[in-house]
């Protein structure tokens, strides 16, 4: 017989075809609804700062492990989605070199610098967004020289004015749009908070995929709709407008920085809501997700520690004898 | 059908259509066999014969003192060639007894079949050892041992595993279709040895021919039940298929007899039956030789030391170039580097993969999806187990419960990142083991 050329590697010699490119890639896909969401309010606007945001990802995800020596790992997507997710938590106006610089900030110090995918502490595109919000002030110099270097492509059909959560937070609660309106579709704020539907189409479609677990969403979104309801304020609003739905669906479900088991992940839903609505009341910020992300992701390994799961069998001594009885008496 | 199981798991596809409705064959014998004399868990066997003796069908060539061990015998008539390490499945090398196959290969029972109600317990498990039976179902522990548990420990249930939840292999399928009335005496033997009073016989649903056969048989039995499990991985694990069953957890490190269990595989509870009705040596078994590569998959009645070269030939050969040729079943099998090694005691099937199923995507990172951590039936932390072992922080492993990891491979199965979980784990209980050894 034949002498076929054969491998050899440990068990098991099955797997589920899972990879973390496909991943990658339904994370994406679940994205599609909010771009098109985003690109029929704004337009090239939105367009332009998806490429801006991608380009600087993945070129940034490039160079820094061609500097440490290690092979490039596009090819796995991750890159791609943390361009995307930072592109969608940014208004369609943003200057295009803070976009960048938040970008360089997620991809290149938050996640490569930390290890790579899978050992980053803290979620990379909310690391960008936060870094973009608190780092403001340094940035005052750099806009006054780039600004005539701003792109606008064509006029934005959007009410410059106040957020839904701002006019909440002023008292101006007869401007507010519909609670149908912010559902649907209503322009204003970051790209992703406008449209809650698309945010839960995309988010379905996660969940429906296995990748994502429904505890993180559902628990921070119900503890913000619980606690702005007891504290007195408006539910229904903190939980439609804003970023609450996008970043509980598509933020606080990453892999790598939130909780591994279901215990975990429910008590980082908690927090998180509990932060949300606290910055939100309580703090001059009218917004808080990002915040309330970021501050639970060190929190993560301290969560992995207190839910770890009894091992099999590992029960109080007591109840074996108990069985036994039960089983003997039969 | 209401069906019982265990938390956690996975569900792999099944691949058994191939071969779970092929009666088991027998096929033309090698010219040579080739009988590793350290087939089961315990202590290897010494050589009984010399290079040029003449052997006989089912006589022993070795045998230990040691309790837990089993004897080996000849599979077939004819004399030895060379007793010498040779390689064995598990990628080392075991002493193994060369015989030269020559003469009639029958092998006739010296006595009339006895009945096991008049033989007592000690002689029961005297024949079982005698016949030098072992687990069937892989793990290959000593079965008189089982046979024989603590007196302080009492055991009311034997449970017949019917599982079969290893993807491609039916053998245990066809025996309980072509042999139901054999799995029930040697489960009532099983139960006469222990002690025990309740048997069940724990068969996954995708069998409802084997379940509703089981149930026909079984039902003219005293306290025999047959329990339809669901079809999920690893149900057939030992500690898995008590908690389904029984509703008992065994406590982490200990046996089944902790909870008053005793399991047995179907293949085995026959060798039982013949053991100890026919004085039987444990010198043939059944195997499932199957996948996509398989001209003729079949399942086979196989003479212990046949070479796999020898069995795939008496299949037809590959119809396709294979890439991973396994023995046992995909997700806990040995993948071989050669063919020239022989089946053993334990041996419950050979896949044959083609390229196009044989995974040689590079691993990368964890990226604490948790997959794991919901594939694991004994409930630990695959994931930091692994990046543990990777960084050989064996104290940490350790920690955080390697040594209860039974290496299902449930959690690499899932993995996104491809990470040889089960290759991690072994190396940290290698390493916990040989330090053990040293303090």
């Amino acid at each position: 017989m034949e002498k076929p050329d054969l491998l050899y590697s440990p068990p098991p010699h099955l797997n589920s075809g899972d990879t973390v490119t496909r991943a990658m890639r339904d994370v994406l896909l679940a994205l599609v609804p909010i771009i098109i969401v985003s690109i029929i309010f704004y337009r090239l606007n939105a367009i332009f700062i998806l490429i801006v945001c991608n380009v600087t990802a993945a070129c940034t995800a490039w160079g820094m492990r061609k500097l440490m020596g290690k092979p490039h790992s596009l090819e796995d997507l991750s890159a791609f989605v943390t361009g995307t997710l930072l592109a969608l938590a940014l208004p369609p106006t943003f200057p295009w070199w803070l976009a960048v610089i938040g970008t360089f900030l997620a991809v290149g110090v938050a996640k490569e610098m930390c290890g790579g995918l899978g050992w980053n502490l803290f979620n990379p595109a909310v690391f960008g967004r936060v870094a973009l919000i608190i780092l403001a002030p340094a940035f005052v110099w750099l806009n006054a020289d780039m600004a005539p270097l701003h792109l606008r492509f064509g006029i934005i059909d959007v009410t410059s004015g106040a957020t839904p959560l701002a006019l909440l937070k002023l008292g101006q609660g007869q401007l507010l749009p519909s609670y149908s309106a912010l559902f649907i579709a209503h322009p204003g704020g970051s790209m992703a908070e406008s449209s809650v539907l698309a945010v839960l189409i995309g988010g379905l479609y996660l969940l429906f995929k296995g990748h994502i677990n429904w505890r993180t969403p559902v628990f921070a979104i119900g503890t913000v709709f619980a606690l702005t309801m007891l504290l007195g304020s408006n539910p229904f609003y903190h939980v439609l407008a804003g970023g609450l739905v996008f970043g509980s669906f598509f933020m606080a479900t990453d892999w790598v920085t939130t909780p591994i088991t279901d215990a975990g992940k429910i008590i980082f839903g908690i927090g998180m809501g509990i932060l949300v609505a606290l910055i939100r009341l309580y703090q001059a910020a009218p917004e808080g997700v990002a915040f309330s992300i970021l501050l639970m992701n060190p929190l993560v390994p301290l969560i992995d520690a207190l839910t770890r799961p009894r091992k099999f069998g590992q029960i109080v001594e007591a109840r074996i004898p108990v069985i036994r009885i039960k089983t003997v008496s039969k | 059908m209401a069906t019982r199981t265990f938390a956690g798991g996975i569900h792999p596809p099944e691949y058994k259509e191939q071969t779970n409705s092929l009666p088991v064959e027998q096929i033309d014998l090698p010219q040579q066999v080739i009988i590793p004399l350290h087939q089961h868990t315990g202590a290897p066997c010494t050589p009984k014969v010399n290079v040029g003796e003449s052997v006989t069908v089912g006589q022993v060539i070795g045998d230990s003192d040691a309790f837990i061990s089993a004897p080996v015998h000849s599979s077939v008539a004819g004399h030895v060639v060379a007793i010498e390490p040779l390689p064995y499945f598990n990628n080392t090398r075991v002493l193994s007894v060369v015989i030269e196959v020559e003469g009639d290969q029958v092998w006739v029972p010296d006595q009339d079949p006895l009945d096991y109600r008049d033989i007592n317990v000690e002689d029961i498990r005297q024949a079982v050892r005698q016949a030098g039976v072992v687990g069937l179902g892989g793990a290959a522990f000593p079965t008189h041992v089982k046979l024989t548990p603590p007196k302080n420990k009492p055991i009311d249930s034997v449970i017949i595993n019917g599982c079969e939840c290893e993807p491609y292999l039916t053998c245990d399928h066809r025996i309980m279709l072509e042999r139901p009335q054999d799995v029930v005496l040697g489960a009532n033997i099983a139960r006469k040895a222990v002690g025990a009073s309740k048997v069940y016989i724990g068969i996954e649903t995708n069998k409802p021919d084997a379940i509703r056969v089981m149930q026909e048989v079984a039902g003219e039995e005293q306290d025999m039940e047959v329990v339809p499990l669901e079809v999920k991985y690893p149900e057939g694990a030992e500690k898995q298929l008590i908690k389904a069953v029984l509703d008992r957890r065994v406590p982490p490190g200990k046996l089944p007899s902790e909870v008053g269990a005793l399991v047995q595989n179907v293949g085995t509870a026959v060798a039982i039956a013949e053991a100890v009705t026919l004085g039987k040596p444990l010198f043939e078994r059944v195997l499932t030789v199957t996948g996509p590569c398989i001209a003729q998959p079949k399942n086979l009645k196989i003479r212990i030391g046949t070479p796999v070269s020898h069995v795939l030939e008496q299949c037809g050969g590959f119809s396709q170039t294979p890439r991973k040729v396994i023995m046992g079943g995909p997700m806990t099998g040995w993948a071989q580097s050669s063919l020239d090694v022989p089946v053993v005691k334990g041996t419950s099937g050979i896949v044959a993969l083609p390229e196009s199923m044989v995974s040689e995507a590079k691993w990368h990172n964890c990226v604490r999806c948790g997959k794991c951590v919901k594939a694991c039936p004994m409930f630990l932390l695959p994931n930091f187990i692994g990046m543990y072992a990777e960084a050989h922080n064996y104290d940490k492993a350790e920690k955080f419960d390697v040594l209860d990891c039974f290496e299902c491979g449930a959690c690499a199965y899932v993995c996104p990142s491809r990470r040889p979980l089960v290759q991690f784990f072994r190396n940290a209980k290698a390493e916990i083991m040989a330090r053990r050894r040293r303090a």
